[in-house]
């Protein structure tokens, strides 16, 4: 199975629109703050539609706040 | 430490104060001499019961009035995969518990022993779903 990890940019997009607040970004998504702050540290994989729901707050595509980076797997031995 | 944390805690500190006594005093005590050996771990059951109730009757108070109301917002998809993973985990505990009490312990024991084991088992169950409940939080933490 091919390995990765997803990584975001919500803290920037929260500086670029103007330092909005994780409690700001919570209310507007219907999730709570502790959430958004799990989302933003990688800590926590929201729903396909919370996602949409974040990438719509910031009014970008949702590849642009959500990104799946491969990991190179491990060379076998042989 | 968020609102629900708090609330799982507490749940955990109070069946540890609360049932941490009482299988001491059950395991202890058993009175068979007496009329009524049954009144005995039916009354320290209740007050057991009683003690529990209070303290998260009143722990429940405490954290509702000083926390702030965002805080209390209703659950949150995060908070309903947290305990669905909780609730997952318990099951487990409480469906072996309750095979070793329903179906193995009736060979061997009886009576009280059988009851505080089942007793036992459910507060296991309780203890693994707050537990869990807990380190689910305290790993996806980061404020």
């Amino acid at each position: 199975m091919m390995q990765g990890s997803i990584s975001n940019r919500i803290r920037t997009l929260r500086f670029m629109n103007g330092e909005m607040s994780q409690a700001e970004l919570g209310q507007r998504i219907g999730l709570t703050r502790q959430t958004v702050a799990a989302i933003e540290a990688g800590k926590y994989s929201p729903s396909l539609e919370a996602a949409f729901r974040i990438a719509e707050v910031f009014n970008v595509p949702l590849g642009e706040v959500f990104q799946w980076e491969v990991k190179a797997a491990p060379s076998k031995a042989s | 430490m968020s609102y629900r944390e708090k609330i799982a805690w507490l749940s955990l500190a109070a069946m540890a104060v609360a049932y941490g006594p009482y299988f001491v005093l059950a395991t202890r005590s058993p009175r068979p001499w007496e009329p009524f050996p049954h009144l005995h771990p039916l009354g320290l059951f209740a007050v057991v019961s009683i003690v529990r109730m209070l303290i998260l009757g009143a722990g429940y108070l405490y954290l509702r009035l000083g926390s702030p109301r965002e805080e209390r917002s209703p659950r949150d998809e995060r908070d309903r995969a947290i305990e669905q993973r909780s609730l997952s985990a318990a099951y487990y505990v409480l469906i072996a518990g309750m095979i070793l009490v329903g179906c193995f312990m009736p060979f061997s024991s009886t009576g009280w022993t059988i009851a505080n084991a089942a007793i036992f088992w459910i507060v296991a169950a309780e203890v693994v779903h707050y537990g869990v409940v807990v380190a689910s939080y305290r790993v996806q933490a980061s404020v």
